[in-house]
């Protein structure tokens, strides 16, 4: 596999995979209502294993949409700007090839 | 009961004071702005932090700030599930396609739209952006009037108008560059007046963490479930909680205001750095949100105190519990939620008819004459918005939703298609925007009370509306995209050497252009199987 193919098929990992896990940081209450047994159990006596006072299924959706994205979202910026400079030194390559071949 | 402040002068001094320093933003702005670069994207030179400062801002409104804590008293714990997605929409609509406009420079995502399908594609588009953000733009005016309304005891039309034209004016003077350091400074005020004054309430109302509202009131859970029960219940069936993803999710992320604020990034990586301090200033503005839904809840069923206008109660419990002064600052706090996202909404209007639609019609129109079409655009754009508020619906929060899935199905499949898709089809996008968004609007409550996919708040916020017609119009597009690209006499409508060179430009290959890019015939095939899937369980009956 050359360069280029591998760089192609690198972003359209990239974007399945940081897509994915935004949806899942997003949408993670989802999971607490397809699988019930995730869930806090409410009492009349108060909240069964839950997290800081709170039934997990309302804290952790809350935690991943701010602290689970902002790391997501670090990672994403470390992940995409290297990609970049991967993508930018190909272009470069190019340019100069081209200008070696007019020259 | 109605609640409104003690002192109408302290509420006046705190709107005065934040109104000059907005207008002084807008005056320095309006010194830098000499080119339409500067006017619409603000010179491509905002840093990281004013940036993402500047994107928490516009995409928390006075919809974060006022109609989400009404919202949470009528669905509780779903709502704020619905509210935590929206998170997501500027770091997934800066990875799926707005580095990539960043890199051609486009002012609005329209003007991507107009390089990549045409001039027909983009007028279609433009016009329902247009639309779109006048919905936005109309609930943020709602809120607004709300506010000056309870700062001032008057009624809420002479609220309305006295603060949509001092909105308009201030946004109209600086352009973009107004917009944005306003934004920035918007964010700080509001989310100082949504957290710290929620200390003092939730200190009153017995919290121990009462000093880090957005997350330590977890020890008044058990008199919360004494008093209501229920409120921690996922209510809803699963196809609630999915049907978020086409309309809330899928819609935003096409919001031209959301992406105009990565096109000003300083470079496509500031705009990824700038994403990272959008999710922590939002974050910690959406917490305080939730806090605020919880303690509103709590305050009517502990107290027995009813609110007449439960997109007031923020504004309420700060009356209720906190000094005037606390108060006033919390109503300055709205002021600018509802300020900021305004600012994004117009500053959109203005981008999307002065360069994309002028750029069209009047392609030889010099630059000067095009911006003062677009400030002309803007001020249009507020004018109609503050018109369209004097019969405001029942929640300030319904119109700005239900828009949402209008630009899920009208303009998210041009975007994301076009940018992944060289097959994507002018002639497939402008048939299935506009039936799509045509169907979207016929199947709603709001205009034919007899034709309406699912009932209640869900079809009244477009979710069972966006369920049926966003995967309809992703499907439509793919395969009417594959019909026409195959047929001698639709040549005219496939994709040119020029627009596929386009895709892999602004992906970042510069020069090197590669046919078998971005041309899978399988994938989109295999979308349009989940898109029928969606569709098929989007008709079936809602409860």
């Amino acid at each position: 596999m050359n360069t280029k193919e591998m760089l192609y098929k690198k972003e359209i990992r990239i974007t399945i995979i940081f897509t994915l896990l935004l949806l899942l940081m997003a949408h993670s209450a989802s999971l607490f209502v397809l699988f019930p047994g995730m869930q806090s159990k409410i009492t009349a006596a108060g909240v069964e294993g839950g997290f800081g006072g709170f039934p997990v299924q309302y804290i952790v959706p809350i935690l991943l949409g701010w602290f689970g994205l902002a790391i997501l979202c670090v990672v994403m910026a470390l992940v995409c700007n290297k990609f970049d400079d991967e993508m930018e030194q190909l272009a470069n390559d190019t340019k100069a090839g081209r200008s070696r071949e007019t020259a | 009961m109605k609640y409104v402040l003690d002192n109408v002068w302290i509420g006046l001094f705190v709107v005065v004071v934040l109104f000059a320093a907005f207008y002084y933003v807008g005056w320095w702005a309006s010194r830098k702005t000499s080119s339409e670069e500067d006017f619409y994207a603000a010179g491509f030179s905002i840093g990281p932090v004013t940036n993402g400062l500047g994107m928490a801002a516009t995409w928390a409104s006075l919809a974060t700030f006022m109609g989400v804590i009404a919202l949470i008293q009528k669905l509780q714990v779903p709502f704020v599930y619905l509210w935590i997605q929206w998170s997501i929409s500027i770091p997934l609509l800066t990875l799926l396609y707005g580095t990539s406009l960043r890199r051609m420079k486009a002012f609005t995502p329209a003007s991507f739209i107009k390089n990549r399908y045409g001039n027909g594609a983009a007028i279609c588009v433009v016009f329902w952006m247009c639309l779109v953000m006048v919905m936005y733009a109309l609930g943020q005016m709602i809120g607004l009037g709300q506010a000056f309304e309870m700062l001032f005891g008057v009624p809420y039309n002479t609220a309305l108008i006295v603060a949509g034209i001092a909105t308009v004016g201030f946004i109209t003077m600086g352009g973009m560059y107004g917009a944005s350091y306003n934004a920035a400074f918007q964010m700080v005020v509001m989310t100082i007046a949504m957290v710290a004054p929620m200390g003092a309430i939730m200190k009153q109302m017995g919290a121990s963490g009462w000093w880090f509202p957005p997350l330590l009131y977890g020890d008044m859970v058990p008199n919360m479930l004494a008093a209501i029960p229920t409120f921690f219940d996922m209510k809803y069936d699963f196809r609630w909680y999915f049907a978020l993803i086409p309309a809330f999710t899928l819609g935003p992320v096409a919001l031209p205001h959301l992406a105009m604020r990565v096109f000003t990034s300083s470079s496509v990586k500031s705009a990824r750095w700038a994403v990272v301090w959008f999710t922590i200033f939002l974050g910690l503005l959406f917490c305080g949100t939730y806090t605020a839904g919880f303690a509103g809840n709590y305050f009517r069923a502990t107290t027995g105190n009813i609110i007449e206008k439960a997109d007031q109660t923020i504004l309420v419990l700060n009356v209720f519990y906190n000094p005037t002064i606390v108060a006033a600052f919390v109503m300055g706090g709205a002021l600018a939620a509802g300020l900021s996202t305004i600012g994004g909404n117009l500053m959109a209007i203005a981008g999307l008819v002065g360069n994309d639609l002028l750029g069209i019609m009047a392609p030889n129109m010099d630059r000067k004459r095009k911006m003062r079409w677009g400030y002309m655009a803007l001020g249009l754009g507020g004018v109609a918005a503050i018109l369209l508020a004097f019969k405001p619906p029942a929640f300030l929060v319904t119109s700005v939703l239900w828009a949402f899935g209008l630009l899920a199905c009208t303009a998210s499949p041009a975007i994301l298609l076009g940018v992944w898709w060289k097959e994507a089809n002018k002639l497939a996008l402008i048939i299935s925007s506009t039936v799509c968004g045509i169907l979207y609007i016929i199947i709603s409550p709001h205009v034919l009370k007899t034709i309406v996919i699912g009932k209640g708040l869900p079809a009244a916020l477009g979710m069972s509306g966006g369920m049926v017609t966003v995967p309809l119009s992703f499907g439509l597009f793919i395969v009417l995209s594959m019909v026409f690209n195959r047929m001698e006499a639709f040549k005219a409508f496939a994709p040119t050497l020029a627009d596929k060179q386009l895709v892999d430009r602004i992906h970042g290959w510069g020069e090197e252009y590669e046919e078998s890019r971005y041309q899978s015939t399988v994938w989109p095939l295999v979308a349009v199987v989940v898109c029928v899937i969606v569709l098929i369980w989007g008709l079936q009956p809602w409860s």
